[in-house]
């Protein structure tokens, strides 16, 4: 048993929601980003949890398990083809590969992770604040 | 002598509670962790935990020998999902029992507390 409570459970999902809100930052960054390492325009990152088990099945229940990060993949859908031939990385008829960013549904896993991050903080707020009066018991 | 302080009812079903409370905490902490995993299940203190409690105050089995009643938690299997993922989590209920369960921990520890002042002051005849 930990002084406080459940603690690690927290940690794992805090740092998963912050990965994935570090991920749609690189999206946002990048919705225009049209040549990159690989070639080609940037492709959106999406990213996926699992659960980990964090402790076994025992004597108080059944067994506890957190998140984690399980892959980073890049969503392969093609982005949108734009004219403009002014444009350096425009092909022979002058169309622009952008990439498949979609401002809108980043900005609403941006609100997600950021509330399921505030909610979880909140749950790490509460242990320790339990765990301080536990040690005032008896003064 | 000091006996009947640590063997009363009260005194005994405090820390009962007070572990059943911290234990609640950890449950909650899952659900929440959890509130994204689809086909996740809610747990929290098993139900039986209070019936069994509140069958061994009344039978007076709680005073004296200390009690091998542990609380456990488990799948919480009245939980409705209303989700396509089968999740049965719903953050504000999580948030709300968590709030409750902290003001529960607090008042069960202010309990005990006192008890231990009023022994303290018996023994010194100070508070």
């Amino acid at each position: 048993m930990n002084l406080i409570s459940g603690i690690d459970i927290t940690a794992g999902a805090l740092n998963a929601q912050k990965t994935r809100l570090d991920i749609v930052a690189q999206n946002i960054a990048n919705a225009h980003t049209t040549r990159t390492a690989n070639g080609g325009p940037y492709q959106r990152q999406v990213v996926s949890f699992e659960s980990a088990l964090l402790r076994q099945a025992g004597i108080d229940g059944p067994a506890r398990q957190t998140v984690r990060i399980g892959s980073i993949v890049p969503d392969r859908a093609a982005g949108q083809q734009v004219y403009n031939p002014q444009h350096p990385d425009a092909n022979a008829e002058g169309l622009v590969s952008m990439p498949n960013v979609n401002l809108s549904y980043e900005m609403v896993d941006l609100i997600t992770a950021s509330r399921a991050y505030e909610a979880n903080l909140a749950v790490a707020k509460n242990a320790r604040s339990m765990a301080m009066k536990a040690l005032e018991i008896g003064k | 002598m000091i006996d009947p302080v640590f063997q009363s009812t009260n005194y005994q079903l405090a820390r009962k509670l007070l572990d059943a409370a911290a234990l609640r905490h950890e449950a909650i902490a899952t659900n929440i962790a959890n509130a994204e995993t689809p086909g996740f299940r809610r747990l929290d203190v098993a139900p039986d935990f209070a019936q069994q409690l509140r069958a061994q105050v009344l039978a007076g089995e709680l005073s004296g020998s200390s009690s091998s009643l542990q609380p456990k938690l488990s799948e919480d299997t009245s939980a409705r999902s209303l989700r396509p993922d089968g999740n049965t989590v719903e953050i504000e209920r999580e948030l709300l029992t968590m709030n409750r369960n902290a003001v529960e921990f607090e008042y069960l520890s202010d309990l005990v507390s006192g008890n231990l002042k009023q022994l303290k002051l018996a023994i010194t005849g100070r508070g």
